[in-house]
């Protein structure tokens, strides 16, 4: 802290008028030096674990005057014309090349569940069943339309019988006292198969169709829907819908059947491009509809090409690339021994599958609280200070520590109800319950930046309090929720100390087939190699499983921020 | 919900709307009082284990023994508290003064400019996750203090409080911030006119205007440090020491254990769920529950309580 004892020295002159200018600017220099005091320290340690993981001076010097010459330097360029002479080009620079890049790896999040959980056939039969119970609710809806009651139960258990269907059911369970552990009664029941479920049905119908054709009808065909129905808003008019899901879904089709001479699956074609290609192509069509900011266009491209040409330089005149500890076979393969053979694929399957189980938990969970306290919960007498207690409570569960969660899901789910220790949905619980306060701070604020107006036009118009709810509140304050869901989501990967009191495995060596699998997630597997004492492993192994973690966290929060700016600027 | 006025009925649509806003209003009060029952099942799942273990072990024993070797049966809880407030401390000693400094700068001097590039850069200190600073405190920042000619063991207190210490930064800057930038202009400008420097109108002014505000981030990054796991865990090594008065430096050079990392020592270790050993994680978190839980509402009362109202 050298930069207080400066401020010591300059108070020393302690004069009169001169005096105080002097004593001013040394405390706005040591307030500043305090705010970058934190940055510098963390960036100038962050730089040394880039440095050994990527081990950049391993490369001919060459390599790196290659690639600065093909794409850092035209890169800079164009963001120097934009900074100083096109703006929004500059914004559409940024988000043209980031969502690609964010869909390219929620694709392989996509291509990583789709390898190790489930099968096109079980997603198709999966959609298709959620169609199906849409529609019933949907018959429900106009046969009966004043049994709201009734449809409560539609509306759960429609989609849950055409999900599960009534499996046979096999039930062996022994319930004893806690603390005498004298068996108090013994449940042994078995049910036959009553009701096959939507997918279960279609599966055997399904063997003939190539498993790309189901995915493009499962997965690229509702969310061009989605993104047709964006455009067609945008647009103001009816043919968006049409003209996108026509658009994508052949573009999509066309290139599976490309795929595979370029040694990719069309599945995973597929998914790749309905996560990378349809957004970008869908982002592009509202730039160039705009006219603003068209040129920013050209950083992609221009990136993209330099890229292709420093390749081929680098491949056509020998030249070696860095001897990274990060690249491909570290992500795809499970860790080992020997520090060369070391990867992290294992757990960066226990982590995504970690993440779907805490999506599906919090996000309905924490969504439904914060639009409760911000838009039903009465503020005034007992109830009120009631919910006041709640809000309290909320914010001191976010102040309590990870570690006394991780104890919490293991009293509650490991010994209470009885599931395995170690298993991704035990994991996924636990984490979920640890962030499910901060996603609800965030989607109240959300909520809360809606304007009044807007919810009295709607109650001006007769709409009742959850028809506002629904049709203004929300779809206002998606993008402020979606920003706060996807950082809460950010907190959830990196957590390591409920991991471990849960009993998540420090290596697996197969990555988990299901959500009743045991896992290991990459901080357990970072963690897990801190401990190991050949410095290929603490400072090669383990900086490469720290950058892959750091990376995911970037670009999650790059995507929070990237949503969030298109959301203040469309306000 | 568009259509509705299409098929809009008089007569019974009354009844059928009052019945599904009743449904959906009960079905969000559900959602919220989730976090309710969180908060019971964690007393609760913590108290029923910790019970247990205070039938194992004299409650007595435990809060004032000076020995804590599980092997051994000696469950003394005081190295684990003098450890947990040792690195409280150094942290508190870091991320204090420069929290409040950077929210001095960020509040009352900085341009909007870099305030909003500065503003995020610090929150994202606060993103990155704890096993990171776990493994740049032992890995890097260790050897570095060595160099620097401080005599460390590979794992110590010292490195590991003061990544701690940088870790909390975010919390008392962003909150002291908050508050600061409540302060009402025209208190800044009162003092202007009055011939104060921009220096006094901060120190003398806004500071102490803010300083419930201040004050309840100090505590709410404490209770974080007090439960911060991964760090110690990593960088500080597994031996709980009681803290020596007699030569408080060499205690931040040795290695020592906080409550936190005692507890996943029990976890990872492998002991039977009917040992003390493993009921005692169970009475070392509802310690700690109870610790952070109280501090977090004493920092929420002294932010409500002591708040200048302006305006």
């Amino acid at each position: 802290m050298a930069q207080e004892q400066s401020a010591g020295s300059g108070q020393g002159f302690a004069g009169d008028s001169g005096v105080s200018r002097i004593r001013g600017r040394v405390f706005e220099w040591l307030t500043l030096g305090a705010t970058v005091f934190g940055l510098v320290m963390v960036t100038a340690l962050l730089a040394y674990v880039f440095n050994d993981a990527i081990r950049p001076f391993s490369a001919d010097p060459l390599w790196h005057l290659v690639y600065a010459t093909t794409v850092v330097l035209p890169a800079l360029v164009l963001l120097a014309t934009y900074y100083t002479s096109d703006e929004p080009a500059g914004e559409v620079a940024i988000a043209s090349t980031g969502i690609p890049i964010v869909g390219l790896v929620a694709g392989s999040g996509l291509v990583v569940l789709f390898i190790e959980l489930l099968t096109p056939a079980d997603w198709f039969g999966l959609v298709v069943g959620l169609v199906c119970a849409a529609a019933v609710v949907r018959l429900h809806q106009l046969t009966r339309p004043n049994a709201a009651v009734e449809r409560l139960f539609v509306i759960v258990l429609a989609p849950l019988l055409a999900i599960t269907g009534i499996p046979a059911m096999n039930i062996q369970r022994t319930f004893s006292s806690p603390l005498t552990t004298t068996e108090i009664v013994t449940i042994d029941a078995a049910t036959p198969s009553l009701l096959p479920s939507v997918g279960d049905v279609l599966r055997p119908l399904l063997t003939a169709v190539p498993g790309w054709v189901l995915l493009v009808a499962a997965v690229t065909l509702p969310v061009a829907t989605l993104f047709g129905r964006q455009v067609a808003a945008r647009r103001g008019d009816g043919r968006g819908v049409r003209e996108v899901v026509v658009g994508s879904v052949g573009l999509v089709a066309v290139g599976s059947l490309v795929a595979p001479l370029f040694g990719l699956a069309p599945q995973h074609w597929v998914l790749l491009a309905t996560t990378a290609v349809l957004p970008t192509g869908v982002y592009l069509e509202g730039v160039v509809r705009r006219r603003t900011g068209v040129l920013g266009v050209a950083f992609p491209i221009v990136l993209g090409a330099g890229l292709v040409l420093g390749t081929a330089l680098t491949n056509a005149f020998g030249l070696a690339g860095p001897s990274s500890w990060i690249g491909w076979d570290f992500l795809t393969s499970p860790t080992s021994i020997t520090p060369e053979d070391a990867g992290i694929y294992p757990p960066l399957v226990g982590s995504v599958l970690m993440l779907v189980v805490i999506i599906t938990l919090v996000f309905p969970i924490g969504v439904g609280a914060a639009i409760y306290l911000e838009e039903y919960a009465p503020k005034t007498g007992a109830r009120g200070r009631l919910v006041e207690l709640i809000e309290i409570n909320i914010g001191n569960l976010a102040g309590v520590p990870s570690v006394v969660y991780g104890l919490l899901g293991l009293g509650l789910f490991v010994k209470g109800i009885g599931l395995d220790s170690g298993i991704v949905i035990v994991g996924g619980l636990t984490v979920g319950l640890l962030i499910l306060p901060i996603v609800i701070i965030s989607a109240q604020e959300a909520v809360r930046a809606v304007p009044d107006s807007l919810r009295r036009a709607s109650y001006g118009m007769g709409a009742t309090k959850w028809q506002t709810t629904r049709n203004v509140v929300l779809p206002r304050a998606l993008p402020g929720i979606l920003t706060g869901t996807i950082l809460a989501l950010g907190r959830a990967i990196g957590e390591t100390a409920p991991l471990l009191m849960i009993g998540a495995a420090a290596s697996v060596r197969l990555a988990p087939n299901g959500f009743f699998d045991k896992f290991s997630a990459m901080p357990r597997q970072i963690f897990a190699w801190s401990s190991e004492f050949d410095p290929d492993f603490r400072f090669g192994v383990l900086a490469a499983g720290v950058v892959t973690l750091l990376l995911v966290l970037l670009l999650m929060n790059g995507t929070a921020i990237l949503i969030r700016n298109r959301y203040q600027r469309s306000d | 919900m568009s259509n509705e006025p299409a098929k809009l009925q008089l007569t019974g649509g009354e009844q059928r709307r009052v019945v599904r806003e009743r449904l959906y209003r009960h079905l969000l009060l559900l959602c919220a009082s989730v976090t309710v029952v969180v908060t019971g099942s964690i007393i609760f799942a913590l108290a029923f284990d910790a019970v247990q273990f205070f039938e194992m072990v004299d409650p007595v024993d435990f809060f004032t023994g000076t020995t804590w070797i599980t092997d051994r049966g000696q469950f003394g809880v005081l190295p684990l508290v003098t450890g947990t407030l040792l690195v409280t401390v150094v942290a508190g000693l870091v991320a204090i003064p420069v929290g409040v400094l950077a929210a001095i700068y960020l509040s009352e001097y900085a341009s909007a400019r870099a305030r909003s590039v500065l503003k995020p850069a610090l929150e994202i200190l606060a993103g990155i996750p704890t096993v990171v600073y776990g493994y740049l405190a032992l890995i890097y920042l260790t050897p570095f203090l060595r160099t620097l000619g401080i005599d460390l063991g590979t794992f110590n207190v010292l490195s590991a409080s003061v990544m701690v210490g940088v870790m909390i930064i975010p919390m008392v800057s962003s909150l002291s911030e908050d508050a600061m930038s409540a302060v009402p202009a025209s208190l800044r400008e009162g003092g202007f006119t009055l011939g104060a420097t921009k220096f006094q109108v901060s120190t003398g002014i806004v500071v102490p205007a803010a300083i419930s505000g201040i004050f309840a981030s100090f505590i709410l990054a404490l209770s974080r440090a007090i439960g911060e796991t991964m760090v110690v865990v990593m960088a500080m090594g597994l031996r709980p020491r009681m803290f020596d008065l007699s030569a408080p430096l060499s205690s931040l050079q040795e290695s020592g254990q906080t409550m936190t990392s005692a507890m996943v020592q029990a976890v990872t270790s492998d002991v039977g769920a009917a040992s003390p050993t493993y009921k005692s994680m169970f009475a070392l978190g509802l310690t700690l529950f109870a610790i952070t839980f109280a501090m977090n509402y004493l920092s929420n009362w002294i932010a409500e309580r002591y708040r200048e109202e302006y305006n």
